[in-house]
């Protein structure tokens, strides 16, 4: 697979039709967890893109040059990634204490728990280990490709909180049943919004 | 031993990680499409949550603060990576059906939220409890809302090959309890379910602690 054409395909497919969050549930907790407001999901967004953009870059050098030839990929990957990815988000914290205390408040709980962002490990280990990855490609990537695929779920992420964010701010001033006040309803509005996500399987035939 | 079985029933109903507490969501809502699959992923989670509390709770004295997660990170991933080998060995169906979610196991909220806000904090045998509580609190909604989607979703309930239960011919299964929708849906009422218990249950407590003055 190389060709302009052929990237943006990876890219819609990473971003659209595989949407992290929606088709494929990984990621939940932070997406129901920071959706309240838009200014501290639009904030999510950008450090999500920005650490899974380095992340994976790291992971899949770490992979090929190092784990790969000493012939302990299988075996190691889980510790190493995760180590990586938590050195980068620790790193990206301390930036931000410094530089943006704003942010850094409005973020709370969740930016230690972009380490626990599933979608920050899925998507280093999609890239080098594809029988996971559900696009039916059964290769491995190549850095460019794999930036591009990173990219893909990231804005993904993005679209589908800044869409939800909104969605609920609006179900703030509608009138829901008692019982299903707060966390249900935000559910049933999620599980609404993927039903869109269903059609776009279907597109380009992926 | 009376605050040992708090902790655990904590786990169960007051501080459920998925219904109170909404963590470790991903997983669930992932991998409720088959009730074998869902019951093993518990049982992954309730080994890694247990022996990773107690490592953690044995430790926490000497960890520094600065560097801890990474620290609780890394004894988590390799109680994972336990996981992962053995379920790879011997149970090849469930491990090819569960993909990319058991190395996730490691950044299942659930693990890592209870490391630091429980086991860090607590002995080793309390940590054993929130461990076993956390689990089987995650395994019975997982396993529950798996069986629901499974049966009245494709029809029949499997187990390992066998099946359970099939449910009658003129049945048809909706397609969409299986697709991404009917996880979301369900899932609301399940939590719209529990809130009221929980409700319930305080309510309950209220009223108990209430005649109990009027007693004194």
């Amino acid at each position: 697979m190389s060709g302009v054409a052929q990237l943006m395909l990876l890219f819609i497919g990473a971003a659209l039709v595989n949407n992290i969050l929606l088709t494929r549930f990984i990621a939940l907790c932070s997406f129901f967890g920071i959706s309240n407001d838009m200014h501290t999901s639009i904030g999510m967004s950008l450090a999500v893109i920005f650490v899974m953009m380095m992340a994976s870059t790291a992971t899949w050098m770490f992979y090929y040059f190092l784990l790969k030839p000493l012939g302990v990929g299988e075996f190691l990957y889980i510790p190493a990634f995760i180590l990586v990815i938590a050195a980068l988000v620790q790193f990206v914290e301390m930036y931000l204490r410094k530089y943006s205390p704003a942010l850094y408040r409005a973020m709370g709980i969740y930016l230690p728990l972009i380490t626990t962002n599933c979608a920050v490990l899925a998507a280093a280990t999609e890239a080098v280990k594809p029988g996971f990855f559900k696009m039916g490609i059964a290769y491995n990537f190549t850095l460019g490709e794999n930036l591009i695929y990173t990219l893909g779920v990231s804005c993904g992420y993005g679209f589908a909180l800044l869409s939800f964010t909104a969605m609920r701010e609006r179900l703030e001033l509608a009138q829901v049943p008692e019982w299903l006040k707060g966390s249900p309803m935000a559910f049933i509005t999620a599980g609404l919004l993927t039903l869109g996500y269903i059609g776009l399987g279907s597109l380009f035939g992926l | 031993m009376k605050e040992w079985m708090r902790v655990l029933r904590n786990g169960l109903s007051l501080e459920n990680p998925l219904t109170v507490l909404m963590i470790g969501l991903c997983s669930t809502l992932a991998v409720s499409t088959k009730l074998e699959g869902a019951f093993f992923m518990g049982i992954g989670v309730i080994f890694v949550l247990v022996m990773s509390n107690v490592l953690i709770a044995a430790v926490r004295k000497f960890t520094p603060d600065e560097v801890r997660i990474p620290i609780f990170i890394v004894i988590i991933a390799s109680f994972v990576t336990i996981v992962d080998l053995v379920m790879k060995a011997y149970l090849p169906s469930v491990y090819s059906f569960l993909g990319v979610w058991i190395p996730l196991i490691v950044v299942n909220c659930i693990v890592l939220g209870r490391a630091e806000a429980f086991a860090y904090h607590n002995t080793v045998w309390l940590s054993v409890a929130d461990g076993i509580g956390m689990g089987l609190g995650y395994t019975v909604i997982i396993a529950g809302l798996a069986a629901f989607r499974e049966l009245f979703g494709s029809g029949q309930l499997q187990f390992l090959g066998a099946t359970l239960v099939t449910m009658p011919a003129f049945y048809r299964p909706p397609n969409i309890l299986l697709l991404f929708p009917g996880a979301f849906i369900l899932f609301g009422l399940i939590i719209a379910g529990s809130q009221a218990l929980n409700r319930r249950i305080a309510a309950k407590d209220a009223a108990q602690a209430a005649s109990l003055k009027e007693a004194v």
